[in-house]
């Protein structure tokens, strides 16, 4: 493995980051508060690491898959350590695994918190929360690769690695481009929500983090009751750029390029579009409530489907309390998530309906034996690559969630609270069920716990490989091995001419 | 000749290539490393795949001559379209729907059926493309130019054939060893100069103090007439080739006999394929054509390899050409030249000492650089012809001068040219000049620069 690349990749990603939390050093100087100074710190502590490690170009320009799910799974995880280290040092969460839950959950756009009181924060540690969905949301590698010439396979690998989605597709020809692209229509979106929100308003500082939150799908609040409080414009507004932002981005680059037929066309979408619609109808009718209006019920549905299906988490009424059928079908909405190439997480829509599509033609050969039962998504046919590919995600999907599930019920909470809380995590949704729910924390939950959905939320964000690659012991036994050969034969060389 | 739509780097353009075979593989490779947005089309998803997972372009899986899938990828912003699948009259007709689809576009087209073989000028006229490439037929000109030289290893051909780059390998005991560069001008009496000279894996471009050994790999460009006599003077044996045998049959074997037997060549082909002998019997009936397994060494020595004086493989196994040029190479004085399609382990093919080694994927995709960068290149200069040398290590470009070009009428030491860069020569209407310092490029010239730097477009990029 090219250990060099992969490093110098690292190195990148740490300047990034000492640049990113400037922001909230920025808004510190606003708000005269004393934290900005241990997010100054943190910033040139991660660009001084970041110009130790990327000195020198790299000379072995070898980067394949397993140096891309690499690259990627420690990016995340050095970006989420160094993220933490200004909660820790400002006292604001001063224990570590408290402080790393709270920012992987922000990198990874999950919204869980384990803060009890959000509203006791500095303005600057808020910023940096909501700040670390945005960067999230469109993943920081992307963002590496929009700004970064790189070298030859170096930059399929890593969008490949971090891209959600069964199969990648470029806009255009080159990596480099495309990750522009997608960086403008998430900047432009993020914009134009920050402008309704404040026409509905909201002070500057709280629409920035809630368009942040909004854009990458994450769904930290900055206040603990969510977004209760506001008016039902500010929470229709949110709810449709929840929508829009798990839509799969590919569809704005079509209507971009004026093919607003094509765009029309993308099956996802209109799967995606028509499951909200049902759900919220179905929850509509189960929640009614003759005490307040038909539109704030409307609302209300609206709002949680739009919330957990894109994976956000922003609550504007406690769906925990809601009767078992609506709670259910959350769950459902949970595992499901939102678009392939969208900021949300999730098991995805495209990959749902390729496996169910895939069940209804398995079904078929019983009837008809000998006939060819080829699947179409996207109207085109689905490679047996790709479909495997989805199969095997399902199952590892299923087997993280169960083994997260049973080492979570250690703790023995309420089944409710167990089996919701991982899958929340896991689908980087946030609020769970039970004692999980939007308008309470995770603060209850043991050390113990907390590192697994820690591991969660990462697996989820990342699709699942690039972090179990880290776990592969075969992986790192073989780069041992090949460390250990390489400097046997170059002794063995110099022996020779010496 | 500017690309109309709006770009990020300038000179960077939008290529379709068609087809991802071995060719549509080294074209992508090579115009990816030029800086291009290249999208490739193919209706097979694996090699798609395996183009997308190494290069930094856009696959698309379908039919190239569909419009949908040329839509999909991208045909009205494109400027260039490459048509390169194992069919001809799919690259015509992806070329043709292209040529309407997008505006301004240029085409090329892979042909390579012999039956279109004499029409090539006037399909490429008739269907408006640019050009039309068929790799075999200059894949067999190239052989053929190495069979009337064959003490060369390679030849590349420049200012249309008036001169020619040579490489060859200095034998022990010659005249050029042990003498500097400078010297060379006194003992000999011809015009050439000196381009590169590979030694121990490393290539230079030699100052006039270098000294030459024997087993160098040297390559000189010299005025086409003179090489003949060059290579006499300097003492290497250098008689044409007057028989020729060819192993395999195809298209390519096809296109050298065509060549040698009208130079007047005694020409013999082993092909297995009944069918196929007696259809090289009909279309060269003047050869000889046996029909026999290339590979049995008894047939081989049956049919007098010990006797011919050139030998060449051209069988579709790049391993089986190989390893009939090394048991040619048992024959003392066998010219051999060894065609290679698809194996890319160039550093094992070099060390293997073959002779003369002829890819025509590179020709192709040479052929095709060059006329990219004639495109995508502006004030008054245009490249007319483009080699590369030793792995990509060093290009030969040859360059057609115009009067607004920024070099014309100022004497050559004057010039603040880049460092690792020769002018090699000058061809002003067809005759061959090597420039000393006074010299200055006029209008019209065209002007043959050997470079270790990459990616020159114009006549300005040698300036500093």
């Amino acid at each position: 493995m090219n250990v060099k690349s992969i490093t110098y990749v690292l190195g990148w990603i740490l300047k990034f980051e000492g640049a990113f939390l400037l922001l909230p050093v920025l808004i510190s100087m606003i708000y005269r508060e004393i934290q900005g100074w241990a997010f100054l710190f943190v910033a040139v502590l991660c660009a001084t690491c970041g110009l130790l490690l990327t000195g020198r170009r790299p000379k072995n320009p070898a980067f394949y898959a397993k140096e891309g799910f690499v690259a990627t799974a420690l990016s995340w995880v050095v970006m989420s350590v160094f993220g933490c280290l200004p909660f820790i040092l400002t006292g604001e969460i001063p224990n570590f695994i408290d402080a790393l839950f709270e920012t992987v959950s922000g990198f990874t756009t999950t919204g869980a918190s384990i803060l009890p009181a959000v509203e006791h924060l500095s303005h600057t540690a808020l910023v940096w929360r909501s700040f670390t969905h945005w960067i999230g949301g469109m993943g920081v590698l992307v963002f590496l690769l929009a700004v970064l010439p790189m070298v030859g396979g170096t930059n399929m690998q890593l969008m490949k690695a971090e891209s959600p989605g069964p199969s990648v597709s470029k806009l255009v020809p080159r990596v480099r481009y495309t990750a522009q692209i997608l960086y403008r229509l998430y900047i432009v979106l993020t914009v134009l929500q920050f402008v309704l929100l404040l026409f509905g308003g909201m002070s500057p500082f709280e629409a920035m983090c809630t368009a942040f939150g909004t854009a990458g799908t994450g769904g930290f609040g900055i206040m603990n009751d969510s977004m209760v409080r506001y008016s039902p414009y500010i929470q229709w507004v949110t709810t449709i750029f929840m929508i829009i932002f798990g839509v799969n981005f590919n569809v704005y680059f079509l209507i971009l390029m004026g093919k607003f037929r094509q765009a029309g066309r993308c099956e996802e979408m209109r799967w995606y579009l028509g499951i909200i619609a049902v759900a919220s109808l179905l929850i509509f009718v189960n929640i009614y409530d003759a005490a307040v209006s038909a539109e704030a019920n409307l609302r209300a549905s609206v709002f949680q489907v739009a919330s957990i299906i894109t994976t956000t988490g922003f609550a504007t009424v406690n769906f925990a309390q809601w009767p078992t059928f609506s709670r259910v079908i959350l769950l459902i909405l949970m595992f499901m998530g939102a678009c392939a190439g969208s900021t949300g997480g999730g098991f995805k829509v495209s990959r749902f309906m390729i496996a169910s599509k895939a069940m209804t033609k398995y079904l078929r050969s019983f009837l008809h034996p000998r006939a060819i039962n080829k699947i179409r998504f996207e109207e085109k046919d689905v490679d047996d690559e790709t479909l495997r590919s989805v199969l095997i995600y399902f199952f590892t999907l299923i087997a993280i969630y169960v083994i997260s599930t049973l080492l979570v019920s250690l703790e023995n909470n309420d089944l409710v609270t167990t089996i919701s809380s991982t899958l929340a995590t896991l689908s980087n949704v946030g609020p769970a069920l039970g004692k999980a729910g939007p308008m309470s924390n995770f603060a209850a939950f043991s050390p113990f716990s907390k590192a697994v959905m820690i591991f969660d939320m990462l697996a989820g964000r990342l699709e699942l490989f690039p972090l179990l690659m880290l776990l592969y012991p075969p992986l790192w036994k073989e780069t041992v091995q090949e460390a250990r050969r390489r400097k046997r034969r170059r002794e063995a060389l110099s022996g020779t001419r010496g | 000749m500017q690309p109309k739509t709006a770009k990020k780097k300038p000179g960077s353009m939008n290529i379709i290539i068609v087809g991802c075979g071995k060719v549509g593989h080294t074209l992508t490779e090579q115009l990816v490393r030029e800086g291009h947005d290249i999208t490739v089309v193919d209706t097979n998803e694996r090699v798609i795949r395996d183009v997308t997972d190494v290069f930094d372009v856009m696959g698309i899986r379908g039919n190239g001559a569909s419009l949908t899938v040329l839509e999909d990828a991208g045909i009205r912003r494109a400027d260039l379209f490459i048509a390169v699948t194992g069919s001809d009259e799919l690259n015509l007709l992806c070329c043709t729907i292209a040529k309407k689809a997008g505006k301004g576009l240029a085409a090329i087209a892979r042909v390579r059926n012999p039956d279109y073989s004499e029409e090539l000028a006037y399909l490429r006229q008739q269907l408006g493309l640019s050009m039309i490439i068929n790799p075999e037929l200059e894949a067999a000109r190239e052989m053929a130019r190495l069979l009337s030289r064959p003490q060369a290893l390679t030849i590349s051909a420049f200012a249309k054939g008036h001169a020619e780059l040579v490489r060859f390998k200095i034998p022990a005991g010659n005249l050029l060893c042990g003498r500097t560069i400078m010297q060379l001008g006194d003992i000999l009496q011809f015009n050439f100069l000196v381009c590169a000279v590979e030694r121990e894996g490393n290539v230079s471009i030699p100052g006039g103090s270098y000294v030459l050994h024997e087993g160098d790999d040297i390559t000189i460009i010299a005025s086409s007439r003179d090489v003949h006599r060059i290579f006499e003077s300097i003492g290497m044996r250098s008689q044409a080739v007057r028989s020729c045998m060819i192993i395999g049959g195809g298209k390519s074997s096809y296109y050298l006999a065509k060549q040698l037997l009208e130079q007047r060549l005694q020409v013999k082909i082993i092909e297995s394929n009944r069918q196929r002998c007696e259809d090289l019997n009909e279309m060269l009936p003047e050869a000889t054509i046996i029909c026999g397994d290339g590979g049995d060494e008894e047939l081989l020595k049956e049919e007098g390899i010990g006797s011919v004086e050139a030998f060449v493989p051209l069988t579709g196994l790049d391993e089986e050409n190989i390893l009939l040029t090394l048991y040619a190479k048992r024959v003392p004085g066998l010219k051999t030249i060894t065609k290679i399609n698809r194996i890319t382990f160039n550093d094992v093919i070099d060390g293997l000492e073959l002779g003369s080694v002829v890819y025509p994927k590179y020709i192709t995709s040479e052929a095709i650089i060059a006329y990219v960068r004639a495109r995508q290149n502006s004030i008054g200069s245009n490249v007319e012809t483009l080699y590369h040398m030793f792995d990509n290590r060093v290009e030969a470009i040859e360059f057609h001068i115009d009067k607004d070009a920024p070099v014309v009428g100022v004497p050559l030491m004057e010039l603040k040219k880049k460092d690792n860069l020769l002018i090699a020569c000058i061809n002003r209407g067809g005759k061959i000049i090597f420039p000393r310092g006074q010299d200055a490029i006029q209008p019209g010239d065209s002007v043959i620069i050997v470079t270790t730097h990459s990616g020159f477009g114009d006549i300005s990029d040698i300036l500093n």
